[in-house]
Parts: structure tokens; sequence; C-alpha cells
């Protein structure tokens, strides 16, 4: 790959999910300064009105002027429609020129942290947080992988963004830890299987985002709701950017050993 | 010679529902049970195919009646809202006076396609696989949970049956590992909830199951197998000494 020192990760086709707010927007800011001229980004979420705006900024940024394409995807990953619009509008924006594949499997969603386990009799409810935190995510990065298979010069990278929930059980919080548990194992097993891809489960750490003012807010688990508490009110939550730099370290060096779980204060 | 008294430690007057239990290990484990629960207890059995399910219910039956046990079965889809909330209705409907113990082993499950990761592309695969052997198994327990309310001086055990494969990474087992994962964790966080429920995730280790014929039949990979005999026994010697930590994962092969 012809990694240079102001565009270390080469000509890229980067795709990111969840890139309209929070950890998924500041992914596509940053790795559009780490990507060389006529790389391409694909952002995808549901929210069209974000994403175009999204799209408007890197465009006009000095990446985007120098040749970044910037397209977006407004899809429901849920869907085999939406994963396909995603997988074809990355094709028709790549080119024999691209030497580095990232995926950024970034979307998800936090579940009810305001009931505790033996509340979730509802199959609909956990059905629906799987097929949106898991499942889409499998059949996203599977056709990907698919659509740009492995040959010579093209390096192939997939990040799953990860957390502490995919270790550690937190009260009132069966859902997320249920399906962060699900994706470091999937990320996992994808490592053991394909030896020349890139596989890294990153943990970004609490981060200052809706994500988090939700779980700050809602909370069952009186303990849990405390430290959150905690955190924000003495400054200990970092900032999307920070936990961000730390991923695009890792992206950077690339030393890694794939299919790790890698947490933002291990860097 | 001193006299010497025997504690001979049982399962207590329980409520006691297995899944998947027509077959294989969970039929191992009802006949296993059976003979560790005291009188006036209840076993409900839980599996979709009504047929083999009666005959053990009928086999048990006859062989605990003098201990009084009632045997039941429920032919139920797990895989379905309907099978989860009959499961729980039928249990609540059971009068068990004086029970003192809730058991719930949570033993269905079914096997995935085994493949590569990257052929699974359909949403829909993905999906029934994990709402049958990850959501059907949350749902059920909290709703047996809700039906018995755990406190202080009602012994309450949820057994989720796992595999090694919940820890360790297995290629061409995606689907498995990410559902037993995804159980695994769960589980967890139930026992950091609950201080008055014990949760076991117990891995079995290979056994000579229509399951195991099956992986072996379509990945030629074939173990030396276990009987359920043996992994069963060594459960419900667990669950007798009940010194397992709350959360844990215990194998088969662990000392």
């Amino acid at each position: 790959m012809q990694r240079t020192w102001n565009s270390p990760l080469g000509q890229a086709l980067c795709i990111i999910t969840g890139a309209s707010r929070g950890f998924g927007r500041e992914a596509a800011t940053q790795i559009s300064r780490l990507v060389s001229p006529g790389s391409v980004l694909i952002l995808v979420a549901r929210s069209e009105d974000d994403l175009r705006t999204l799209q408007a900024e890197l465009t006009e940024s000095k990446a985007g002027k120098a040749g970044l394409v910037v397209r977006y995807v407004a899809a429901d990953l849920g869907l085999m429609e939406g994963v396909e619009s995603v997988v074809k509008a990355s094709k028709e924006a790549s080119s024999d020129n691209i030497e580095h594949l990232i995926l950024i499997n970034n979307a998800a969603s936090l579940g009810d942290v305001s009931r505790f386990t033996r509340e979730f009799t509802d199959m609909a409810e956990v059905n629906s947080y799987l097929s949106l935190n898991v499942s889409s995510s499998l059949c996203l990065t599977s056709s990907v992988l698919q659509a740009f298979p492995q040959r010579p010069r093209l390096q192939r990278t997939v990040v799953n963004i990860s957390s502490l929930c995919a270790l550690k059980p937190f009260p009132s919080w069966v859902l997320y830890c249920t399906g962060k548990a699900a994706r470091d194992m999937m990320f996992k097993v994808l490592a053991e299987e394909e030896p020349t891809l890139r596989v890294l489960n990153y943990a970004p750490g609490p981060m200052d985002t809706h994500m988090q003012d939700e779980a700050r807010v809602k909370t069952a688990d009186l303990n849990v709701r405390k430290s959150f508490t905690r955190m924000a009110a003495n400054g200990l939550l970092l900032s999307c950017e920070e936990s961000c730099a730390k991923l695009m370290k890792l992206l950077r060096e690339n030393t890694y050993e794939s299919g790790a779980h890698i947490d933002v204060y291990d860097v | 010679m001193s006299n010497i008294t025997t504690c001979i430690k049982t399962l207590g007057r329980g409520i006691c529902i297995i899944t998947g239990a027509s077959k294989g290990f969970g039929h191992t484990l009802a006949q296993q049970v059976c003979s560790l629960l005291e009188s006036g207890s209840v076993l409900l059995l839980v599996a979709r195919t009504g047929t083999l399910l009666q005959k053990l219910t009928e086999e048990l039956q006859s062989s605990t009646s003098a201990q009084q046990l009632v045997v039941r079965c429920i032919e139920a889809d797990l895989s379905t809202e309907e099978g989860v909330k009959e499961t729980v209705r039928a249990a609540k409907q059971e009068d068990v006076k004086d029970v003192d113990h809730v058991l719930l082993i949570n033993n269905a499950a079914s096997l995935p396609s085994i493949s590569h990761f990257s052929s699974f592309i359909n949403p829909d695969e993905v999906n029934s696989y994990l709402f049958f052997n990850v959501t059907s198994a949350l749902t059920l327990t909290a709703g047996i949970l809700q039906a018995f309310p755990p406190r202080p001086g009602l012994r309450w055990t949820v057994v989720n049956i796992s595999s090694a494969f919940a820890l360790q990474a297995l290629p061409s087992w995606v689907l498995y590992c990410t559902g037993k994962a995804a159980r695994e964790m769960m589980f967890r966080v139930l026992a950091a909830e609950e201080p008055n429920v014990k949760v076991l995730s117990y891995s079995p280790g290979p056994m000579d199951t229509e399951m195991q014929e099956e992986i072996c039949r379509l990945t030629g990979a074939c173990y030396d197998l276990l009987p359920c005999q043996e992994p069963g026994a060594k459960l419900m010697k667990l669950l007798l000494d009940n010194n397992f930590i709350s959360g844990s994962h215990i194998d088969f092969f662990d000392a």
C-alpha cells in the first residue's frame, strides 16, 4: 500500500455506519484526513438530513477539496435492501486504485436501560434490538467482504465499535451488554477464519454523546447511574474526538492483533 | 463406631422447567432431575415435538409416581411469542404448595448453518437463529421470574446450557459462537442484578446426541462423545452442592 506520512491509510474506500452523529460522525471526519486524494467515504445512517449535512461539510473540507469523494446512503441495515444499497453505492464509487477497504461497524443503539432483565418479556422488542445491533453488522460485513474479495494489493480492515459492556455485565443493561458481547465474538470468529483480514474490536470508552446522555438519565440501576453521573460531573467523559484519535492511531500503526479487543484506555 | 448422620441433598420441593426436553441432553436432565426432586414437586418439560415429549412424560410419571411428582409436558415453539407465553402460563398454573425451589434449565438450542462468515448476507437467516437461541431464552427466563418472583427464602436457580464456544471463537461457527456468547453475557447481567437468583452457565462438552450426529455429518468433525449421563450428573452435583458463584461459567472438563 502506498502509505505516505500524510496519507497513512492510503487510497481507501471507507464505509462507516451510524455516521450521522456521535462517534461515527467523528470517525468520518478524522478518517477523511488520513486517506489519500481519490479515496472514497461512504456514510451510512438512517437519517438522510444529517448525512447530507456531513457530506457537505466533508466535501468542503481540505480533504474534500483535494479530491476525497464523499457519498451517503440512508438505509435501514436491518433489511436486506438496506445492506444491498450500501454495497451497491460502495461498488459504484470504488475503483481499481483502491488499496485499502475499511469498514467501521459503528451503528448501535442503547436498548432500554430503564428495566432489569426480568422485565424483558417482549420478544418483538428483544428481536428488534438483536436485529439492529447484531444481525445487521454481520450481514453488512459479509456482504461488503463478498463484494470486495481478497486480492493482492488490497488490505481489508474491519472495525467493530465495541464496549467495556462486551466484557463486563452492567445491571439494567442486558440488551446492550448482550449485543456487544455477541458482536465481539462474531468478529473474533471472522478474525480466526480470515487471516488476511485485519479485524479490530475497539471499545471507545465513555464518551460525551447522545447515547451517554440517555444512559445517565434512564439507567435503572442506581450504582451504574451514579457512576455515569459522577463521570460527567468530574469531566471524565471523553470527547468523541479524543477517543476517535486513539482508533485512528491503532489503524495507522496497524500492529494490533487481528480479532483483539482493545479499549481506549489501552492505547 | 460413632453415629454418622447422612445428609442427603435434594433439589427440594420444586417447580422445575426444562426446555428442549424431548431428546438429547434435555431428555437426560429430565430423568436425572426427577430422582432429586422431593415429593410434591412439579417437572415441566418443554419442546416442539409433542410425541417424543409425551413418551418421556409417561415414562417419568410412572417411574416417579411413588415420589408423588407431577410431570407435565408442554408442546411449545419457543421461537414464537405464543410458545413462550404458553410455557409461562402453564408454569404459573402449577399450584405447588410450599415450593422452595424454582429451577429453570434453558437447554433448548438449534444448530445453525455451519459455514464461512461471509456467507451470512441474509438478515432473516441470522435473525431466525438469534431469535430462537437468544431472545427466547431471555423472554422465557424473564417470564418465569415474573411468575415466581425471587425473594429471600426461596431458592431460585437458572441454568444456561452453554458451550466452550461461548468463550472461544471457532471458524465456520459464527452463528453458534455468537448465540452462545450472547447468552453467556445475558445470564451474567441477570446474575449481577438478582441477589436471590443463582445463575449458572454450564458447558456440557460434546455428547452423543442428534445435534452432535448432525455436526459430524456436516463437518466431518467427529469427536469422542460423552454419554449425556456424565455431563448431566456433573450438573446435578453442581446444583446439589450449590457452591458455584452466580454468573459463572463451568465446563464439564473443569476440575
